[in-house]
């Protein structure tokens, strides 16, 4: 039975899909989070001075996808056959070029400047990449409410969480997307990340 | 025995990763080139408009690290085990990370130096920390053998140096990485024989 130990900052970001995926498993893990300040004295312990770190029996893994894939496979939820794993990760990459397409916008410091990229963003780049979640939920989820195979995966649990980003910047974005807002109420109905969102941190980011 | 179809552009690009596997791996394949203005017609026709794709059995893949991370799950070039396969995913989503930083070709001329003289190189020595985290004290990225993480440096690699010919100077692991993926018999004949591209 190996140790798990995951190492981030004291918030969801990069880190909560791997939490997820712990959670749905119902796996025990360390979940080390490290304020602000805290973070410089361990900057240099992990492999590429940045965070999620998995530490696995020791070994440290780099890379919030290379975290949550390993993760996934061990317990299951990455699909049953490398082709469906295939399937499962196009549908995660999909999700993970709408989020770097988002995440220069979100850290915008000129709040003028913040205001019309995310005005763009939801205008033009948004509804493309949506079409591109349904296209692959319908194309993959044989007709189930998963995106892939009928079960559950990572891919609904990282569609979960980047849902919530979205939806913080446009409450509105689902509405033309019922198959999207499906897909989320399935996750979020699983007895164990029922529980979890219940009882996890609130934090700011 | 699945039957494999890859379309991409008449290029090296997203999709030499994937050719390099099935060269690797001695696989048969068909290498689908479309040239530039047979694409308008093909886009609507795939899954999200992109290419590469895979095609598996009439089935089909977008997005070239699926593509590539399952060819290399076939072929037996993807690690050992979960954790092999975790540290070659990795070395490959850090690779990733600086195509993300790379500024694109319409920048200005200033950030691109400033990326070439100054960046590349914290994000190569970031490579070399994997390589020597992961390898075993081999020539490999991870576990003493070829996978598909070296194989997408060797193609990175070839990008990198076309960009700063002498980008690698400081960095002899990733040099002998390279040179070890060039001289595996079943890539050097591909690398003979392949296409010359402008991309």
């Amino acid at each position: 039975m190996p140790s798990y130990k995951l190492y981030y900052f004291n918030g969801r970001g990069r880190a909560e899909v791997a939490r997820l995926i712990f959670a749905a498993a119902g796996e025990k893990y360390e979940d080390v989070r490290y304020e602000r300040d805290q973070w410089p004295a361990h900057k240099a312990e992990m492999p590429l001075g940045q965070m999620p770190v998995l530490e696995v029996d020791g070994v440290k893994l780099p890379q919030s996808l290379s975290i949550a894939r390993f993760l996934a496979k061990q317990f299951h939820l990455a699909g049953k056959d490398n082709f469906e794993q295939a399937q499962v990760d196009a549908v995660v990459d999909t999700i993970y070029d709408c989020l770097t397409k988002y995440v220069p916008i979100r850290f915008e410091t000129d709040e003028a400047k913040k205001e019309e990229l995310t005005k763009k963003f939801l205008a033009e780049e948004l509804p493309k990449h949506l079409q591109n979640f349904e296209t692959l939920g319908k194309l993959y989820g044989k007709g189930g409410h998963f995106f892939v195979g009928k079960q559950l995966t990572w891919a609904d649990l990282l569609f979960f969480d980047v849902g919530a980003i979205i939806l913080q910047v446009d409450s509105n974005a689902f509405n033309n997307h019922a198959w999207l807002k499906q897909n989320r109420a399935e996750v979020e109905k699983q007895p164990k990340i029922a529980e979890y969102l219940k009882n996890r941190p609130q934090t700011q980011f | 025995m699945p039957s494999y179809k890859l379309t991409y552009f008449n290029g090296r690009g997203r999709a030499e990763i994937s050719r390099l596997i099935f060269a690797a791996a001695g696989q048969k394949y068909e290498d689908i080139r479309i040239e530039r203005e047979q694409w308008p017609a093909l886009k609507p026709k795939t899954p999200l408009g992109q290419m590469p794709v895979l095609e598996v059995d009439g089935v089909e893949l977008p997005q070239s690290a699926a593509i590539a991370r399952f060819l290399a799950k076939q072929f037996h070039l993807a690690g050992k085990d979960n954790l092999e396969q975790a540290e070659v995913d990795a070395v490959i989503d850090t690779i990733s990370d600086i195509n993300t930083a790379w500024p694109a070709s319409s920048s200005d001329e200033a950030l691109k130096k400033k990326f070439l003289t100054e960046d590349l190189a914290k994000h190569l020595q970031n490579l070399e920390t994997l390589g020597k985290l992961y390898g075993k004290g081999g020539h490999f990225f991870v576990g003493n053998q070829l996978t598909w993480a070296d194989l997408r440096f060797y193609t990175f690699g070839q990008t990198c140096i076309e960009a700063a010919p002498d980008c690698l100077n400081n960095f002899s692991w990733l040099e002998q990485n390279r040179a070890e993926v060039e001289k595996q018999p079943k890539i050097a004949e591909y690398l003979k024989n392949r296409p010359k591209t402008s991309f």
